[in-house]
C-alpha cells in the first residue's frame, strides 16, 4: 500500500497585529523617549503660538502707536500700518494656527512680519551660528574650568585654596550675567580703557574680508572674548560648587577606601575612580545646559551688540514679530527637548534600571 | 607744435566734461547712533517696515532722501533743501514748489517733477495726510509742481508738503504708474487692486538707494555693530557738508551709554537718565538741550467718578508740584508745565494772543486751593487724611502706567505719591506699554499717563494728543478712551471742541488762527480734561572732542525740537559742524 504523501503545510511566520507592533515599539525605551520628545515639541509649539498672541498688542497695533506718536490720526495710522505687513491680526486664531502648522510640516517657518518678506529660516541661520559659537564655547570652557577647580578644591578641602575658590565661585554664581557684562564694559572698557568698547562690538571686524584666514578667525575670537568671558564668569562658579560637592561625595564611597587600601596611586584613584564617578551627575546637567545654549543670553548679546539669536529675539518680542518669535522659540524648544532626550538616553545607557518599562522587567 | 596744441585742447576738453563729481569727499567722520534694523532684514525701501524710515529715523533720513525744506522754529520760516522756491499760488487754490535746478540724485540724474509726482502717487495709495488737504499733484514743468487744494488753503498742508521725503521715480516709477492707473479707474481703497498695490509698495526693496542728500549707503556697509553712510558728490549739499562719512552705532540708550563715555560716539538723540547725564558732564562731554516737544500727561477716564467732576480735576492740577514731577521724570531734561493750555509752553506766545495767555490759569502748586476745590466738589478729609464724599467713599482708584518707559513711570509714580499725600488713595499699576496703550484706547482705566503735544508748530497738532488721540473722537471700533465729551455747553453756549481743534489752524490768517487756538486753550485750561504734567527736553551729548563748530547755547537753532526738524540736520548740511580730529 502506497500512500500519497500529503504536502506538509509550510509553517507560516507568526504575524503580529499593528497593536502588537506598537506595543513592542512602546516597550523600547529609546522609542518612548523619541515620542515623548516629539509630543513635547508639538505641545510647546502650540503653547507658544497661543501665548504669543495673548501678549498685549500686535505688530500692526504697535506700528499704529508709533505712527500716532508722529501725529497721525488713528485711521491714517491704521491704514499705513496695515500696508506695511503681510499679516492679518483679525484672522481667526485657528486659521492662523492651521496655516502655521501646515507650513511647519514643510519646514517653512514663514516670513518675518517686520522684515518685509525675509524668511525666518534665513534669519535663524544668520544669527544662530554666532550664539552656538559664543555660548557653546563659554559653556565648554566654564565646564572644563569648573570641574577641574572643583576636583582640586575637593582634594584640598578646608585649605586656603578651597576657601578662596569656593567664596569666589559663590559670589560669581550669585551675580547675574548682565551685571558682569555691564561691569566688563564700564569698568574694564570705559574706566580702565583696556579695550575700545565700540571695537569689540559685533561678531568680527567688518573691515576684514570674511574667509578662512588667520586674520578673520582671530577677529572672530577677539570679538567673542567679552560675551564668552561673561558666560565663563557667570557660570563657572556653579560648575565648581557642583563638582566639589560631587567629588566630596564620591571620596566618601567605600570603593575609594578599597582602592586606597589596595595601594593604588593617587593619580589612578583620581582619574579612574573619583573623577569619572563624580562627573556622572554633571554630565546630565551639561547635556541640559547644551540645550539652553541656543537661547543664548538675550541681555548679554544686546549689551555687546553680538549678533546672536537672543539679540534678535529681543527685537522680535519688543515689536511683536510673531513669526520670528515662533521660529526662534521653536529652535530653542527643539534644542532643549533634544538635549533632555539625549540626557535620558545617556542616563538609560549608564543606568539600565532607567530603561525598564512599567512592571515589565525588561 | 600743432600736435602739442591739439593735445592741450584734448586735455582741456577732457577736464571740461568731467562732472562736478570730481570734487573730493570731505575728511572726517560723524559719530552718531540710530537703532537700525540688522541684516538680513535691513533694506533700502522708502516705504517698507525695515527700510529707510526705520533705519535712519527722521534725523539721518533727511541727509539721504531730502524733503523740500527745513523749518526753523525760531523764525517760523522754511529754509531750502530740495526746493528753491515755494508758496501759495496767487489765487490760493494750490501750493507751488520749484525744485532746485541743481538738485540731482546720486546717480547723476536730475531731480524732476516726475519724482515728486511718483512720490505722491504712492502716497495716495498709502493714505498720506496730505490728501486731506489736496486733491491732486500736477507738474507745471520739469522742475515745478503744484499741489491743488481740495478745500481751503492751509499752512498745515504747507508743512506736510514741504517736509515730505521725495523718492526717485527711477526706483518707484513703476509702482507710481500702477497707482495712477488705479486712481484713474476710479477704484477706491476698498478695492482689491488698491490693497494689492499697497502691499506691493510695502514690500518693494530697491537694490540701489538713490539719494538726493549728500550721503548714501549700500547694504554692504551695514553690519552688526554700526552702519556707515558715504558722502556722494551729486547733492546740492555735497559741497557744504564737512563729513566724509556718517557712522551710526546700532542700539538704544543702554547700549550707547558706554560709547558716549568712551568717546566713540559723539552725538546721540537717546533719552539718558539723569545720573547718566551727570556722568557725561563729569567726563567733560558737552551737552546740548533742545525741546522734545512732548511730555507726560495725567489722563482721566471721564466715566470714572469723581474724575467727571471738573473741580476734582482742577484740584489735582493744583495738588501736583509739577517742577518736582518734572525732575523725577527726566532730571534736568524736563520742566514743569507752566501754562496748562494744551500747547507747549515755548509755543504759547506764538500760537496764542497776549490776552489769552494772560488769562490762563497756571495752576501753581497750592494745596490750600486744591483742598478748597475738593470741598466745593463735596469732599471732606477723614481721620486718616483721605478725601471722602458725602457717602464716605474714598477716591480709591488705579493708575496704570507703562513699566518700560522710565520717564512716564517716574512722572506717574511721583504724581501718585503727591496725590496720595494730598488725600487720594491711588494704587500704582505698572504694565507693558502695549497693554497700557490698549487699555487707554478701550477706556479700561481710571487714571493713566501718555504724551501730550507734539513737535509741530501748529495748535491743531499740539492739541491732538491726548484729547483726540485717546478719546472716542479719534478712535475706531467703538473704543471710548478717555471719553471726554467734546460737545457741551460752555459759558452758556454749545461748543464742539472737536471741530474747534480741527479748525484751529486752518486758513492762512495767522491772527485768526491765534484767536481760534485761544478759544480751545481756554477751555482746556479751564476744564482740565487731562493734566499736562511736564514738558520734556532732549539732553543730547555733543562731544566737542570729536565735533567742531557746535553753536553756543544761545543760538536759535537749538529752539528746533527733536524729530523731523532736529537742528543736527541743518548743522550738518550747512557744514557748520565738522570733525574736530
Amino acid at each position: 500500500m502506497t500512500s500519497i504523501p500529503t504536502p506538509r503545510p509550510v509553517a507560516a511566520a507568526p504575524r503580529r497585529s499593528p497593536g502588537q507592533v506598537l506595543r513592542r515599539l512602546w516597550d523600547s525605551y529609546s522609542f518612548r523617549v523619541l515620542i515623548q520628545s516629539l509630543v513635547t515639541i508639538w505641545a510647546v509649539t502650540t503653547f507658544t503660538f497661543v501665548l504669543i498672541r495673548l501678549m498685549p498688542g500686535n505688530p500692526i497695533q504697535i506700528r499704529i502707536d508709533q505712527l500716532m506718536n508722529r501725529g497721525l490720526t488713528f485711521e491714517e495710522a491704521e491704514q499705513q500700518a496695515a500696508n506695511l505687513f503681510d499679516f492679518d491680526p483679525d484672522a481667526p486664531i485657528l486659521e492662523q494656527y492651521v496655516d502655521y502648522i501646515g507650513k511647519l510640516a514643510r519646514g517653512d517657518l514663514g516670513n518675518s512680519i517686520l522684515g518685509g518678506g525675509t524668511p525666518v529660516n534665513s534669519i535663524i541661520l544668520e544669527f544662530l551660528p554666532w550664539t552656538l559659537f559664543s555660548v557653546g564655547l563659554g559653556l565648554l570652557l566654564s565646564f572644563l574650568l569648573g570641574t577641574l577647580l572643583g576636583v582640586i578644591i575637593a582634594y584640598r578641602r578646608g585649605g586656603f585654596l578651597d576657601n578662596f575658590i569656593t567664596t569666589v565661585s559663590s559670589i560669581l554664581y550669585g551675580i547675574p550675567d548682565y551685571v558682569i557684562a555691564l561691569l566688563l564694559i564700564l569698568v574694564v572698557g570705559v574706566q580702565l580703557q583696556w579695550f575700545q568698547v565700540g571695537q569689540m562690538r559685533g561678531a568680527y571686524n567688518p573691515a576684514i574680508e570674511p574667509g578662512f584666514t588667520l586674520e578673520f578667525i582671530a577677529s572672530i575670537f577677539q570679538h567673542a572674548i567679552l560675551p564668552v568671558g561673561t558666560y565663563i564668569l557667570s557660570t563657572t562658579g556653579s560648575w565648581v560648587l557642583a563638582m566639589k560637592s560631587s567629588t566630596l561625595s564620591t571620596l566618601g564611597e567605600d570603593f575609594i577606601t578599597v582602592a586606597k587600601a589596595r595601594g593604588l596611586s593617587e593619580t589612578r584613584i583620581l582619574s579612574a575612580y573619583v573623577g569619572r564617578n563624580a562627573l556622572l551627575p554633571l554630565v546630565t546637567r551639561l547635556a541640559i545646559s547644551i540645550g539652553f545654549v541656543v537661547s543664548g543670553s538675550v541681555i548679554v548679546e544686546e549689551f555687546f551688540q553680538y549678533p546672536g539669536l537672543g539679540r534678535r529675539l529681543l527685537r522680535a518680542i519688543t515689536e511683536r514679530d510673531y513669526t520670528t518669535m515662533q521660529g526662534i522659540f521653536l529652535v530653542i524648544s527643539i534644542s532643549v527637548v533634544a538635549a533632555n532626550a539625549l540626557s535620558d538616553l545617556l542616563l538609560g545607557w549608564l543606568d539600565p534600571r532607567v530603561r525598564v518599562g512599567k512592571g515589565r522587567g525588561r | 607744435m600743432k600736435r602739442y596744441i591739439a593735445l592741450l585742447l584734448a586735455v582741456v576738453m577732457l577736464v571740461g566734461i568731467v562732472p562736478v563729481s570730481a570734487q573730493e569727499a570731505p575728511e572726517g567722520t560723524w559719530l552718531g547712533t540710530w537703532p537700525y534694523v540688522l541684516p538680513p532684514e535691513h533694506d533700502l525701501g522708502s516705504f517698507t517696515a525695515s527700510g529707510l524710515a526705520a533705519n535712519l529715523g527722521n534725523v539721518y533720513r533727511s541727509l539721504v532722501e531730502m524733503p523740500f525744506a527745513f523749518y526753523m522754529w525760531s523764525s517760523g520760516e522754511y529754509e531750502p533743501m530740495l526746493a528753491s522756491e515755494w508758496g501759495f499760488t496767487e489765487d490760493n487754490t494750490a501750493y507751488r514748489v520749484t525744485i532746485n535746478a541743481d538738485a540731482m540724485w546720486s546717480d547723476g540724474s536730475p531731480v524732476t517733477s516726475a519724482d515728486v509726482l511718483a512720490t505722491y502717487s504712492i502716497g495716495r495709495i498709502r493714505g498720506w495726510s496730505q490728501y486731506n488737504y489736496i486733491s491732486e499733484v500736477r507738474a507745471i514743468d520739469d522742475k515745478t509742481v503744484e499741489f491743488v487744494f481740495s478745500g481751503e488753503p492751509s499752512l498745515v498742508a504747507e508743512r506736510l508738503i514741504l517736509k515730505e521725503y521725495i523718492v526717485a521715480a527711477a526706483n518707484y516709477g513703476e509702482l507710481a504708474a500702477r497707482a495712477d492707473e488705479i486712481v484713474a479707474a476710479g477704484l477706491t481703497r476698498d478695492s482689491e487692486e488698491w490693497a494689492a498695490l499697497a502691499s506691493d509698495i510695502g514690500a518693494f526693496k530697491p537694490d540701489v538707494l538713490l539719494a538726493s542728500g549728500p550721503y548714501t549707503y549700500t547694504l554692504d556697509t551695514v553690519n552688526d555693530a554700526f552702519m556707515t553712510m558715504q558722502w556722494q558728490p551729486n547733492s546740492i549739499f555735497s559741497g557744504s557738508v564737512q563729513f566724509g562719512e556718517i557712522k551710526l552705532w546700532a542700539g538704544e540708550t543702554e547700549v550707547t551709554t558706554p560709547l558716549v563715555l568712551s568717546g566713540e560716539l559723539a552725538h546721540s538723540t537717546n533719552v539718558y537718565p539723569a545720573n547718566t547725564v551727570t556722568s557725561f558732564e563729569s567726563a567733560g562731554i558737552n551737552l546740548v538741550t533742545i525741546p522734545r516737544a512732548y511730555g507726560p500727561a495725567l489722563l482721566f477716564q471721564h466715566d470714572t467718578y469723581p474724575f467727571n467732576i471738573v473741580e476734582v480735576r482742577q484740584a489735582m492740577a493744583y495738588a501736583i508740584n509739577r517742577d518736582e514731577n518734572a525732575f523725577l521724570t527726566n532730571g534736568i531734561g524736563a520742566s514743569g508745565t507752566v501754562y496748562m493750555s494744551g500747547i507747549l509752553d515755548d509755543m504759547v506766545t506764538l500760537l496764542l494772543d497776549e490776552e489769552t495767555v494772560e488769562s490762563l490759569n497756571r495752576y501753581e502748586y497750592n494745596l490750600e486751593t486744591a483742598a478748597g476745590l475738593m470741598e466745593t466738589a463735596g469732599f471732606t478729609l477723614d481721620d486718616e487724611g483721605k478725601w471722602v464724599d458725602a457717602e464716605g467713599n474714598r477716591i480709591s482708584v488705579e493708575y496704570k502706567f507703562p513699566a518700560e518707559f522710565a520717564d512716564f513711570s517716574g512722572a506717574s509714580q511721583n504724581a501718585i505719591d503727591q496725590l496720595n499725600a494730598f488725600g487720594f488713595d491711588i494704587t500704582a499699576r505698572a504694565n507693558p506699554w502695549q497693554e497700557v496703550a490698549a487699555d487707554i484706547r478701550a477706556g479700561n482705566f481710571q487714571l493713566s499717563v501718555w504724551s501730550w503735544a507734539q513737535g509741530s508748530p501748529f495748535a491743531t497738532s499740539q492739541f491732538f494728543g491726548p484729547i483726540q488721540r485717546f478719546n472716542y473722537v479719534g478712535l475706531t471700533d467703538g473704543q471710548i478712551g478717555m471719553n471726554f465729551q467734546m460737545e457741551f455747553e460752555y459759558n452758556g453756549e454749545m461748543v464742539n471742541l472737536q471741530d474747534m481743534i480741527n479748525n484751529a489752524s486752518t486758513g492762512l490768517d495767522v491772527e485768526a488762527q491765534r484767536e481760534r487756538a485761544g478759544d480751545v486753550a481756554t477751555i482746556i485750561n479751564d476744564l482740565m480734561p487731562f493734566i499736562p504734567l511736564n514738558v520734556m527736553l532732549s539732553v543730547e551729548p555733543m562731544n566737542e572732542a570729536a565735533i567742531a563748530g557746535v553753536p553756543d547755547d544761545s543760538d536759535p537753532i537749538w529752539l528746533n525740537p527733536s524729530g523731523v526738524d532736529h537742528p543736527i540736520i541743518w548743522l550738518i548740511l550747512q557744514g557748520t559742524l565738522s570733525d574736530a580730529q
